[in-house]
């Protein structure tokens, strides 16, 4: 029996080929990408690691990672059905392995954003998507950023890529009636001007538009939280000395996008303070970061709720996080020890960054 | 990739590599007829025995069908039982035999063997012309069931000794796994196996609309849901697929 499961995917093939690597052993060459590319997309979903997670309550959880074995080429709507049914075929291994709850990370969240009657029915298991905590991080992420560099959400244009989504959406209402605008952006015009019209008291202060690059040239703060099956989002256009969080798995923004004078952190993550322990040891493959015990909000939301006894589908559906959610998650967490880590991104800490935006260059 | 053609089409570069594929085929179906009557050997008692027999009988059709359905393209099939992986897979399976170990044999014919078969013929009937095509494919299904019967049996075992059982398959799979996975490495292109005419046939399967990717991908994952099924840890067998050779 294990507390809660996670469900997983690679965001990229080379992080993919370093864990078949790190599983193949020092005696053996590493995986090439090239035949992980080849080798990958064959392996069913299963069991990669175990996983223990200490609460500062001073109890542990006892979990276990599932690979989904999407392909990171793959992340996009060409290969849906594929890849619905390696995410419901890793929900019952997960069944099978008696989880009590369990988070679809990434973008196995697809599944239960619209598909739930394609996950398997079991009493004993339940589902999250875990959007709740991930939103919770970006909120209070984009609250130490802007602490940091010595502004007002209040002043603040806000502008949200992806925002139709689950996680962008719960990121707009939470922030909707605190920022100066909130600037919406999305693919879909439908599910962005139903977004919009959640805000009927403060019309003048929203804006709605599928171009990002229009909306950009009026936001000081970015979240970027659409999925995207590649890291290509350029923001032409945004003003010098912008803050961009990029919550985005993979990541949204392309490596060759630096904004102006501005500062990039990588935000949805958390560190369990309690610690983390996973054999075999993924967490330096896929956080190749100087912090530890860190992961992504969506996987810690199972896991706090398994540390709480709260064996419940806290995040399902799009469209239904709310502040009130969003607190109620993050006290959790925080009750067990769950931190919003020093902000940072690829390149490494990016806090005194921010703070040099107080004084930007003339 | 190419479009199957039918016998009358089938080009005489073609020809050269389904004479190939079907030397492989072949042998690997007398090395399995050989594989269960060693079998029937060990069976503990008469209803097994008869049954590893009929497997033998079996294999040994298939390798008569996949004989008739060469000369039907104008092939003469190679047989070669001392071709390098195959010996390889024979003596494995004769030293275990001599062991004493029915599991281990089980384990090696018809877990990891009939997984490489079912899943590398349901590839190639695909692509194979006419009468071969059906030919793969029916063998297929056939070799399908030898799992299925297998399955049943190793998912008891494994009951009875579920550590002892998982070491087993770890020990066999470095073996038998080792042994198919180097022979059907892409990188693995001039191994001298001693069933190819001329040049290794890996190179040229795509001129006849066959993906040697997709030959190991499938027999991987066959052979990895095999496992699945007869309850093996899916991340024990995850660390033994990601220790093979590539």
């Amino acid at each position: 029996m294990s507390d809660f499961a996670l469900i997983t995917h690679f965001e990229t093939w080379d992080r993919a080929a370093a864990a078949i690597s790190l599983l193949r052993g020092w005696d053996r060459p590493p995986i090439s990408i090239e035949d992980i590319r080849d080798i990958l997309p064959w392996i069913p979903p299963r069991a990669s690691s175990r996983v223990t997670v200490g609460s500062s309550q001073g109890r542990q959880v006892h979990g276990v990672c599932i690979e989904s074995f999407i392909p990171p080429d793959r992340l996009d709507r060409r290969f849906l059905r594929e890849n619905l049914a390696r995410v419901r075929e890793a929900a019952q291994v997960a069944v099978r392995e008696g989880a009590r709850i369990v988070t679809l990370g990434g973008f196995s969240s697809i599944l239960l954003e619209g598909k739930t009657d394609l996950l398997p029915s079991h009493p004993e298991t339940a589902f999250t998507t875990g959007n709740t905590l991930t939103v919770a991080l970006i909120v209070r992420g984009v609250e130490r950023a802007l602490a940091l560099a010595g502004r007002d959400l209040g002043e603040s244009n806000v502008l949200i890529v992806g925002a139709s989504g689950d996680v962008g959406s719960g990121c707009a209402r939470c922030l909707a009636p605190r920022v100066r605008r909130l600037l919406l952006c999305a693919r879909n015009p439908d599910r962005l001007n139903q977004l919009a019209s959640e805000f009927p008291n403060l019309t003048s202060r929203v804006a709605a538009d599928a171009d990002v690059t229009r909306l950009s040239q009026d936001a000081d703060v970015v979240i970027c939280a659409a999925s995207m099956s590649a890291s290509e989002l350029v923001l032409g256009g945004l003003p010098p000395g912008s803050i961009v969080c990029d919550a985005g798995y993979p990541r949204n923004l392309s490596p060759d996008f630096v904004p102006r004078q501005g500062v990039v952190f990588y935000g949805g993550l958390g560190q369990a303070s309690g610690g983390i322990k996973l054999s075999p040891d993924f967490l330096p493959i896929v956080y190749p970061y100087p912090l530890s015990n860190l992961t992504h909000g969506c996987l810690l939301e199972g896991i706090v709720l398994a540390m709480e006894q709260r064996f419940e589908p806290f995040s399902q559906g799009r469209g239904l996080i709310t502040p009130r959610r969003v607190d109620e998650i993050w006290q959790i967490a925080r009750k067990h020890g769950v931190v919003l880590p020093p902000l940072f991104n690829g390149m490494g800490p990016v806090e005194q960054d921010l703070i040099r935006l107080r004084n930007p260059p003339r | 990739m190419m479009q199957p053609l039918s016998v009358r089409e089938c080009s005489a570069g073609q020809t050269g590599i389904w004479a190939d594929v079907l030397a492989q085929a072949v042998t690997g179906e007398l090395i399995g007829a050989l594989n269960y009557q060693t079998l029937s050997t060990l069976c503990q008692n008469p209803v097994e025995e008869s049954e590893a027999l009929e497997h033998a009988q079996g294999e040994t059709g298939h390798a008569a069908s996949f004989t008739e359905a060469g000369k039907s393209l104008g092939i003469e099939v190679m047989v070669n039982l001392e071709a390098r992986y195959w010996k390889r897979i024979r003596s494995s399976f004769l030293a275990r035999a001599e062991a004493g170990d029915l599991i281990g044999c089980i384990l090696a014919q018809e877990v990891m063997l009939e997984s490489f078969a079912v899943a590398s013929y349901q590839v190639v009937a695909k692509s194979a012309p006419g009468e071969l095509g059906a030919t793969f494919a029916r063998i297929a299904r056939e070799e399908g069931e030898h799992i299925s019967h297998a399955v049943q049996m190793l998912q008891a075992e494994r009951a009875r000794d579920p550590h002892g059982f998982d070491a087993k398959v770890q020990e066999t799979h470095a073996d038998i796994m080792t042994t198919l996975a180097q022979m059907i490495s892409p990188k693995n292109q001039d191994c001298g196996c001693g069933l190819c005419a001329g040049s290794c046939v890996k190179a040229s399967l795509p001129q006849a609309g066959v993906s040697l990717s997709e030959v190991r991908g499938a027999s991987l994952q066959r052979y990895l849901r095999t496992l699945d099924e007869i309850g093996v840890p899916s991340e024990s067998s995850l660390v033994w697929v990601a220790q093979l050779p590539v």
